[in-house]
């Protein structure tokens, strides 16, 4: 009986433990990390959302790509920012708002020799207009992109038809 | 048979509005009439004369638009000095020509700015970024779309695009970079 009270405890603070999110961090990201990122899928679909500190429409989607993570996060499914404010505006810029917005996901900034390669290797029909999202499957071919704020019902439909 | 036809056109025009499809070099545009935030009509047409047309959609709101607010008018004051017009076009539902007016004095925006209602004119072009460029030809033929510069922050700036197309085109070059791309803030269009 003083075995079980010490065991339920102890089993509580393992499942806390591993839904405790690890402290954020902002890596910095170019060109060929991405691509390498896009194609090390491990069987998981990859959702990016590429963002600014300065953009309203990225920072009024922000939580509804939280909560999407958070209902995928025991599928099969990676989800990951990429701020495009400047790798010395971390800790000023990013991490405050990401820690405002309780982000549940792998944050970059981008750290690129040049923001049109960039955007032409996320999607060559795009503008750069941000907010930007795109999907990608499991071998790591883009299914989706979007700019524009999301539509949480189409993003999660375009998930779940890859899953 | 005219059923299909609307509805490629739909689809074509739908495709390019996802996308961002803007107009490239070698495309033409059709004239339009504006008008600026002191409710003056402009038509493009009456530019004829000019040995370049730079058009910038831009906005009041927008921090990375703002970021180039005295390099754009550094430009204008450079260039139109050599017979290049300028003409901002604000295509943002929610920046209305009070807003307009009221942010280029306090910027010291001296080009002329157009109100873009209903971003018509934006559908036209397919801009969907702020700031984005297109610099056309007299007979108003698209010869450059794209940034300014390669970097909000002057400092860091490595490659002026639009400078460079100006003289370029001054000086009767082929343009070496036709279209460049840079991360900008969407534009805001209305809900049709």
């Amino acid at each position: 009986m003083r075995k079980q009270i010490l065991l339920f405890p102890m089993m509580f603070l393992l499942l806390i433990g591993c839904r405790t999110p690890s402290p954020l961090v902002v890596k910095p990201i170019d060109e060929q990390q991405f691509q390498q990122l896009v194609q090390q899928r491990a069987g998981k679909i990859l959702v990016v959302n590429i963002w600014a500190t300065w953009c309203a429409p990225c920072r009024e989607e922000f939580p509804e790509l939280v909560r999407l993570a958070d209902f995928y996060h025991s599928k099969s499914v990676e989800f990951v920012g990429i701020s495009v404010d400047f790798p010395d505006e971390i800790s000023a810029k990013i991490l405050p708002f990401l820690k405002a917005n309780h982000a549940n996901f792998a944050n970059y900034v981008k750290a690129v020799s040049d923001d049109e390669e960039f955007i032409n290797i996320i999607n060559r029909k795009w503008s750069g207009a941000l907010p930007a999202t795109a999907v990608y499957d499991m071998e790591g071919k883009q299914r989706y992109f979007k700019f524009g704020k999301i539509n949480p019902a189409v993003l999660k439909k375009q998930i779940d038809a890859l899953l | 048979m005219q059923k299909i036809h609307i509805a490629i056109i739909l689809m074509s025009f739908l495709v390019m509005s996802a996308f961002g499809g803007a107009l490239s070099p070698g495309d033409r545009v059709n004239d339009f009439r504006l008008k600026d935030y002191n409710g003056k009509v402009h038509a493009l047409s009456a530019y004829k004369d000019k040995a370049a047309i730079v058009i910038i959609f831009v906005s009041t709101r927008c921090p990375v638009s703002n970021a180039y607010n005295k390099r754009m008018e550094a430009l204008y004051e450079e260039y139109s000095a050599k017979n290049v017009a300028f003409l901002g076009i604000n295509s943002n539902r929610k920046e209305p020509p009070a807003e307009i007016r009221q942010h280029a004095q306090k910027h010291g925006l001296k080009f002329t700015i157009l109100k873009d209602d209903n971003n018509v004119i934006a559908d036209q072009f397919g801009a969907t970024v702020t700031p984005e460029v297109f610099v056309l030809s007299k007979d108003l033929t698209v010869l450059y779309h794209g940034r300014i510069d390669d970097s909000q922050r002057p400092a860091n700036v490595k490659r002026r695009d639009l400078r460079k197309t100006l003289d370029e085109i001054l000086s009767g070059k082929e343009l070496t970079h036709p279209e460049t791309k840079a991360f900008g803030c969407s534009i805001k269009r209305i809900r049709r």
